[in-house]
């Protein structure tokens, strides 16, 4: 790959008092690429996203985006520099409704200044309705949702913006079958317009599915990076459980191919 | 989203978003019809309630626990609380009256009262936000903090001899009518519209502008709707919290040149126990302690509540022992059916 990675996280750091919460961990993204991140709850996985999301400041390490070296102090300073997390949580406010939500901290305003909410119920409308064509009652606080409209709110936030980078952490864990079809969907579509995906998951099936590449976490340390038809699923979960590879492993592409 | 998810949806929503708005408007309801019930029933009671010179009172009365209450609602908003707003409403008069026994003139006086406020609550807020101290602890703090300078700085003797100008914000009114009779001594034909009320009417509407349509009220919704979130996504959230204790403290500072300018003296022991009546009128009109919920116009209606209960209980005689219990029983049941409310 000649073009600069879309992100390169370089032995990172993080830790709580004598706990190595991140521990020396490399990690990179290119554009239209889908990595998964895999580990055992607690393996660090979501400490290294926060940091790269900017609401968490590692104690060690380089974060750079599109070869120059970034420092992230809040979420704002990530935002700006086109990297997006959907979070586990959605980090939604409850009281809210789904526009002051999907522009909240972006607000648009009018030229006085005002916030202009007719804009933004509009503007939220056209993306929501590319999720999730029967989202009517935007105007409602969002506490009042179902957990897949939720989740909609929180990926349309995500993806409004001039996104380049997306983190998703467990995106579909709240999700039935069907929309987790669509969210399927959508990241083979980001995938296609160049934007770089780290998604955080449990489950084997979706990372199989759609990453092309694996990096494994296990007690902080970053225990494998394989592409994905490198490895079975037997592989990836002896990283997450054991924290190496069974002993006898050889690529299985090459494998394959002898 | 496809169909199979389509009824689930629905089901899940309707019937919630059917009622949450409801239950907003019925509080409202709730909380217009005591009022009305209460100026019903003090007017049944006492012949001289229901009057325009007795309306008038209450809104001068009410005009104090208003703006404190306005205050109060930004960071009741927020999920905190602020206790302090009694004693700094003390220390801002004191402040003000002893600028103007040094020299200044009235107006930049207030202004300093306003701006000793103001301190007070960006204390607070950074005593919140950096020192990550519980706001119930840090105001409590404050708030004995700010009593103790007013009564040290006065000796705790109160500042009179102030000079008429003092007492005009707090005396004066709008469109007052006086009649020279015939016989000399002038008659009032209408009181006018106490400068107070007009004055908390200005805030009121100022606070609701500043809530509802400027960018920093939605992040005082959204952080004490969901203060992790609110943070995720970019507002930031100490400066949205700082922002609403200096709010309260420069309110608290406004309200005590009212109540000062009212007497024409600076009582350093004057607005004790304000403080839990600003919290009862934004609880009674609907916010939450628990946060991300409060209007303005709904802390008027509670300050109304309070301001005409208070009122017509002295009116009908009623001893300032009974009125106490009576405000405290009115205060539990406030806060128990903004409980209920969040049960549901």
């Amino acid at each position: 790959m000649s073009q600069p990675p879309l992100v390169e996280m370089i032995g990172i750091e993080k830790h709580f008092g004598g706990v190595r919460a991140v521990d020396h961990v490399s990690l990179d993204l290119f554009p239209g690429e889908v990595v998964g991140v895999l580990g055992h709850n607690g393996a660090g996985k979501s400490c290294l996203m926060r940091i790269l999301a900017g609401a968490m400041i590692p104690n060690a390490g380089e974060i750079r985006v599109n070869g120059s070296p970034v420092s992230f102090a809040d979420p704002n300073d990530a935002r700006e520099a086109g990297i997006e997390t959907i979070y586990q949580t959605l980090a939604l406010a409850d009281h809210l409704d789904a526009p002051s939500n999907l522009f909240l901290g972006r607000e648009l305003k009018t030229r006085l200044g005002n916030l202009d909410d007719a804009r933004m119920l509009a503007e939220s409308r056209k993306v929501l309705a590319r999720l999730n064509p029967n989202f009517k009652n935007l105007q409602d606080p969002v506490s009042s949702l179902s957990g897949g409209q939720r989740q909609v709110i929180a990926i349309a936030r995500a993806i409004y913006f001039d996104t380049r980078v997306l983190i998703m952490d467990e995106p579909t864990a709240a999700l039935g079958p069907s929309e987790t079809a669509m969210v399927a969907n959508l990241i083979r579509q980001l995938q296609s317009e160049g934007i770089g995906i780290l998604l955080v998951s449990h489950d084997m099936h979706d990372v199989f599915d759609l990453c092309d590449r694996v990096v494994v976490m296990n007690k902080g340390r970053l225990v494998g990076a394989h592409r994905i038809d490198e490895v079975t699923k037997d592989d990836v979960l002896s990283l997450i459980v054991k924290g190496e590879l069974p002993a006898d492993w050889t690529a299985r592409n090459l494998e394959a191919a002898q | 989203m496809s169909d199979a998810t389509k009824p689930a949806d629905r089901r899940a929503a309707t019937p919630l978003a059917a009622l949450m708005p409801d239950a907003a408007k019925i509080h409202r309801l709730s909380a217009v019809l005591t009022l009305l019930l209460l100026v019903a029933g003090f007017s049944l009671a006492s012949q001289a309630f229901f009057s325009v010179n007795n309306g008038l009172t209450i809104l001068l009365q009410t005009s104090v626990i208003g703006l404190l209450g306005i205050g109060m609602t930004m960071v009741i908003i927020t999920g905190g609380i602020d206790l302090s707003v009694g004693s700094v409403l003390a220390l801002s008069g004191v402040g003000t009256a002893m600028a103007i026994k040094a020299g200044l003139p009235v107006a930049p006086a207030m202004a300093l009262g306003v701006l000793i406020g103001a301190g007070c609550g960006a204390v607070n807020g950074l005593v919140v936000t950096r020192m990550k101290i519980p706001p119930f602890v840090a105001t409590l703090g404050m708030m004995l903090m700010a009593r103790g300078l007013a009564l040290q700085l006065t000796g705790a003797a109160p500042i009179s001899q102030l000079g008429e100008a003092f007492g005009r914000l707090g005396n004066g009114a709008l469109f007052r009518m006086v009649e020279m009779q015939s016989n000399g001594f002038p008659k009032v034909i209408f009181p006018g519209i106490p400068y107070p009320a007009i004055l908390l009417l200005l805030v009121a509407m100022g606070a609701a502008y500043m809530l509802r349509r400027r960018r920093i009220g939605r992040h005082i919704y959204a952080t004490g709707s969901n203060e992790e979130a609110a943070r995720l996504s970019g507002v930031r959230v100490d400066q949205t919290k700082l922002y609403a204790y200096v709010m309260s403290g420069a309110l608290a500072g406004l309200a005590g040149n009212v109540l000062m300018s009212r007497l024409v003296t600076a009582q350093p022991s004057e607005g004790v126990m304000y403080e839990l009546d600003a919290i009862a009128a934004a609880v009674i009109g609907g916010a939450s302690l628990s946060g991300g919920v409060g209007t303005v116009s709904g802390t008027m209606i509670g300050a109304f509540i309070i301001g005409i209960l208070r009122n017509g209980l002295n009116m009908a005689g009623v001893s300032a022992f009974i009125q106490q219990i009576v405000i405290g029983a009115v205060v539990i049941g406030a806060v128990w059916i903004d409980q209920m409310r969040n049960r549901r």
